[in-house]
C-alpha cells in the first residue's frame, strides 16, 4: 500500500510564506510501500501535524492524503477505523496510553481488536524492552521512558503496513533505545511495513529509503 | 468478543457510572412499565368480566329480562309476556349473542322437607335453557318417570331465608352444603300429580328462581296444566358480550324492559374503571417516560465521563460502530431485565386476581391477555429505540476525534 500526498497544506499554514519552502508541504509526493522514511524537522516545524494528518485525525488541512486508493479524510469511520485497526499503526509522542490501565491491558485493548500477535509475543517483547517486570503496574505510575516503551509494544501488536512514530525515542537512553530500534526493525520486516518517523534530527536509527525536511 | 476484552472495555467505558443511580434509573423503569401494564390488566380483567367468553356464563354475561311492571300494565298479565316478534327483536340487538326463554312452571308444586327441619312451601319452579346456567351440576337431568328431581336455586333465596327468615322465625341458618344435602319431597300437579324426590344441586347467581331441568317444565306443563292455549314467557334471559353496552341499556330502556338491577350498576363500574386505568396508565406513561429520562442521562454522563477513553480508542481502531454495539450490549440487557420484571409481576397480579375470582365462582384466564402483551410489546420497543438513540447520540457527542 503506497502512500501520497498532493499539495498538503495545514490550514494554520495556509497564510504563511513558509509553506513554500517546505519539503512536504504544497508538494505532490509518494512513497512507495515498504520505504522508510525520516521526516525531520526542528521543533515547532508541524511534524506532529503531519503525523496526525497522515494517521486521519481531524485537522484542518487543504490537499489530499492517500493511503493506497483511500483518501484518508473522505473515507467513512468503518473504513479509517480497519485502516487503523489493521494497516496503520503509530506511536504518538504524548503517547495516549490509558493511564488507569496496567500495562499489559494497555498491550491487550490494542491486542485484541485485531489479533496478529501472540500473548507469549506481546510478552516477550515487553522483557526485551525491559518493562516485562511492570507488566500488572498501572501505567500512570510509571516514567515517561517506561510508557514510551509500553506506547512502542502496543503499536506493534497489531497487523500493520506501515507504522508512523512521531518522536518515539524521546525519552530513552541509548541503551533502550538500541532495544527499541531493533524490536521495531525486526517486526516491520517481519509485516513487510514501511515505516515513517517524525525526528528533531538526523539520524540512522532505520535505514531509509528517503528522507524530508518539512 | 473474548471476555477479557469485554472485560477492559467495561473498565475504560462502563466503570464510571454509579452503581445506585442505575439501580436506581432501573428501579423507576421497572415501576414504571408494572404499573403501564396493571392498568392494562384492569381495563382487560374488567372487560373480561362483563363481555368474556368463559364457558361458564357468569353474572355479567347472562341477563333475565322483564317487563316493567307499571301501574299501567299491572293487572294485565298478558301485556307483561314477551310475543315472539318481541324476542326475535331482542335477539337482534347489537351485542345480544344468544337468547332463551324463562319457561314458568303452570302446575302446581309444593315442597315438604324430609328430616328435622319441618317446613312446606310453595314452590315457583322456572326452567331455562341449560347453555345460560351458571355452571351445570352433576346430574341436572329429569325424564318423565324420573323419582329424583335436581333443583338449582337461587343464591339470592338462601340469602334472605339465612338474613331475614330464619333469624326471625327462629329456624336454623343453612350453609350451601348443608342446604344441598337436606333432602325435599316435591309434590307436583297437584292431588292427582306425582311426589318426586328433590335435592339442591346448585346456586344461581343470575336468576332469581328455583330452577329445574326443562324436561320436567315440559312435562308438567303439557299434563298438569288445565288451562287451555300457549304459555307466553313473562321473562327472557340473554347472553350479551358487555351489559353495559349503550346500544344494548338503550334499547331496554326504550322498550320499557328491566333487568337485573346490577347491570345499572356495572355501567357506572365501567366507566370508572375505564377512568382509574386511564389515569393510572397516563401516570405510567409518564412515570415511564422520566425513567427512561433517568436511565438515558445516567448512560450520558457515563459515556461523558469515559470521553477520553472513547476519543483514544476511536484513535486505536475502534469504530463508532464497535463502540456502539459493545455499549448497547451492556447496556440495554440492563434496561430489558428492568422492563422485563413488569411482565412477571402482571402474570403473578393476574394469577391471584383469577384466584381471588374464582373463589367468587367468576372464571378469569390465568394469563394476561393480548392487549397487556401488546402494550408491553410497543411500550418496550418505544423504550429501547430511545435509549439506544440517546446511546448513539451520547457516543457521537463524545467521540469527537
Amino acid at each position: 500500500m503506497h502512500l501520497s500526498l498532493q499539495n498538503v497544506i495545514p490550514g494554520y499554514l495556509s497564510s504563511r510564506a513558509g509553506a513554500g519552502i517546505s519539503g512536504i508541504w504544497g508538494k505532490d509526493i509518494l512513497f512507495n510501500a515498504r520505504a522508510y522514511v525520516l521526516l525531520q524537522a526542528p521543533s515547532g516545524s508541524g511534524k506532529t501535524t503531519l503525523v496526525h494528518i497522515l494517521y486521519g485525525m481531524p485537522i484542518p488541512y487543504s490537499g489530499a492524503v492517500c493511503w493506497g486508493n483511500e483518501q484518508i479524510n473522505q473515507i467513512n469511520d468503518k473504513s479509517l477505523s480497519r485502516l487503523r485497526a489493521g494497516h496503520l499503526s503509530i506511536i504518538f509522542q504524548d503517547l495516549r496510553l490509558f493511564p488507569n490501565l496496567t500495562v499489559w491491558e494497555n498491550i491487550e485493548i490494542k491486542r485484541l481488536l485485531s489479533p496478529a500477535v501472540s500473548q507469549e509475543l506481546a510478552e516477550e517483547w515487553l522483557s526485551r524492552l525491559g518493562i516485562h517486570n511492570k507488566i500488572h503496574v498501572q501505567v500512570g505510575k510509571l516514567s515517561y521512558g517506561e510508557q514510551q516503551r509500553v506506547a512502542i509494544v502496543r503499536a506493534l501488536v497489531q497487523p500493520f503496513n506501515w507504522l508512523l512514530m512521531d518522536e518515539p525515542f524521546s525519552h530513552l537512553d541509548s541503551t533502550n533505545r538500541n532495544k527499541a530500534i531493533t524490536l521495531i526493525a525486526e517486526v516491520a520486516a517481519a509485516q513487510q511495513a514501511g515505516l515513517i518517523i517524525a525526528a528533531l534530527d538526523t539520524n540512522d536509527y532505520f535505514p531509509y529509503t528517503i528522507s524530508y525536511k518539512i | 468478543m473474548s471476555s477479557n476484552h469485554t472485560l477492559l472495555l467495561r473498565k475504560l467505558l462502563l466503570s464510571s457510572g454509579s452503581k445506585s443511580r442505575l439501580y436506581f434509573a432501573m428501579a423507576t423503569l421497572s415501576l414504571g412499565a408494572t404499573l403501564l401494564l396493571l392498568s392494562v390488566l384492569t381495563w382487560w380483567n374488567f372487560n373480561q368480566l362483563v363481555g368474556g367468553n368463559s364457558n361458564s356464563a357468569n353474572t355479567n354475561t347472562c341477563l333475565v329480562i322483564g317487563k316493567q311492571i307499571t301501574d299501567l300494565n299491572m293487572g294485565h298479565a298478558a301485556a307483561n309476556t314477551f310475543s315472539t316478534d318481541e324476542i326475535a327483536a331482542l335477539g337482534k340487538v347489537s351485542g345480544v349473542v344468544d337468547i332463551g326463554v324463562v319457561s314458568a312452571a303452570a302446575f302446581p308444586a309444593f315442597a315438604v322437607l324430609d328430616g328435622n327441619i319441618s317446613m312446606s312451601t310453595e314452590m315457583p319452579l322456572e326452567s331455562v335453557p341449560d347453555r345460560f346456567l351458571d355452571t351445570i351440576p352433576d346430574g341436572w337431568n329429569w325424564q318423565p318417570g324420573d323419582r329424583y328431581l335436581p333443583v338449582i336455586l337461587s343464591a339470592q333465596f338462601l340469602d334472605i331465608y339465612n338474613y331475614v327468615f330464619a333469624p326471625g322465625q327462629g329456624l336454623p341458618q343453612l350453609s350451601r352444603s348443608s342446604v344441598k344435602s337436606v333432602a325435599l319431597k316435591l309434590r307436583i300437579g297437584g292431588e292427582d300429580g306425582m311426589v318426586l324426590s328433590a335435592h339442591v344441586v346448585g346456586f344461581s347467581d343470575n336468576i332469581n328462581s328455583v330452577l329445574v331441568p326443562s324436561s320436567l317444565i315440559e312435562f308438567g306443563n303439557r299434563t298438569y296444566n288445565h288451562n287451555s292455549g300457549t304459555i307466553q314467557p313473562s321473562q327472557i334471559v340473554v347472553k350479551v358480550t358487555d351489559p353495559t353496552q349503550k346500544v344494548f341499556t338503550t334499547y331496554l330502556q326504550q322498550h320499557g324492559y328491566a333487568t337485573n338491577a346490577q347491570n345499572g350498576r356495572w355501567a357506572k363500574i365501567r366507566a370508572m374503571v375505564e377512568v382509574v386505568s386511564l389515569a393510572t396508565g397516563l401516570l405510567a406513561v409518564l412515570l415511564m417516560g422520566i425513567s427512561m429520562f433517568v436511565f438515558i442521562l445516567f448512560v450520558q454522563l457515563m459515556l461523558t465521563r469515559a470521553a477520553a477513553a472513547i476519543n483514544l480508542l476511536w484513535q486505536l481502531g475502534y469504530g463508532f460502530r464497535y463502540l456502539y454495539s459493545f455499549t448497547a450490549k451492556q447496556i440495554l440487557p440492563l434496561a430489558i431485565a428492568a422492563l422485563c420484571i413488569a411482565p412477571i409481576l402482571s402474570i403473578a397480579a393476574q394469577v391471584a386476581i383469577a384466584g381471588i375470582a374464582k373463589k367468587n365462582d367468576i372464571i378469569l384466564p390465568l394469563l394476561p391477555g393480548w392487549p397487556v402483551w401488546l402494550v408491553f410489546a410497543i411500550s418496550s420497543t418505544v423504550l429501547l429505540w430511545l435509549l439506544s438513540s440517546g446511546l448513539k447520540k451520547a457516543l457521537q457527542t463524545e467521540n469527537k476525534g
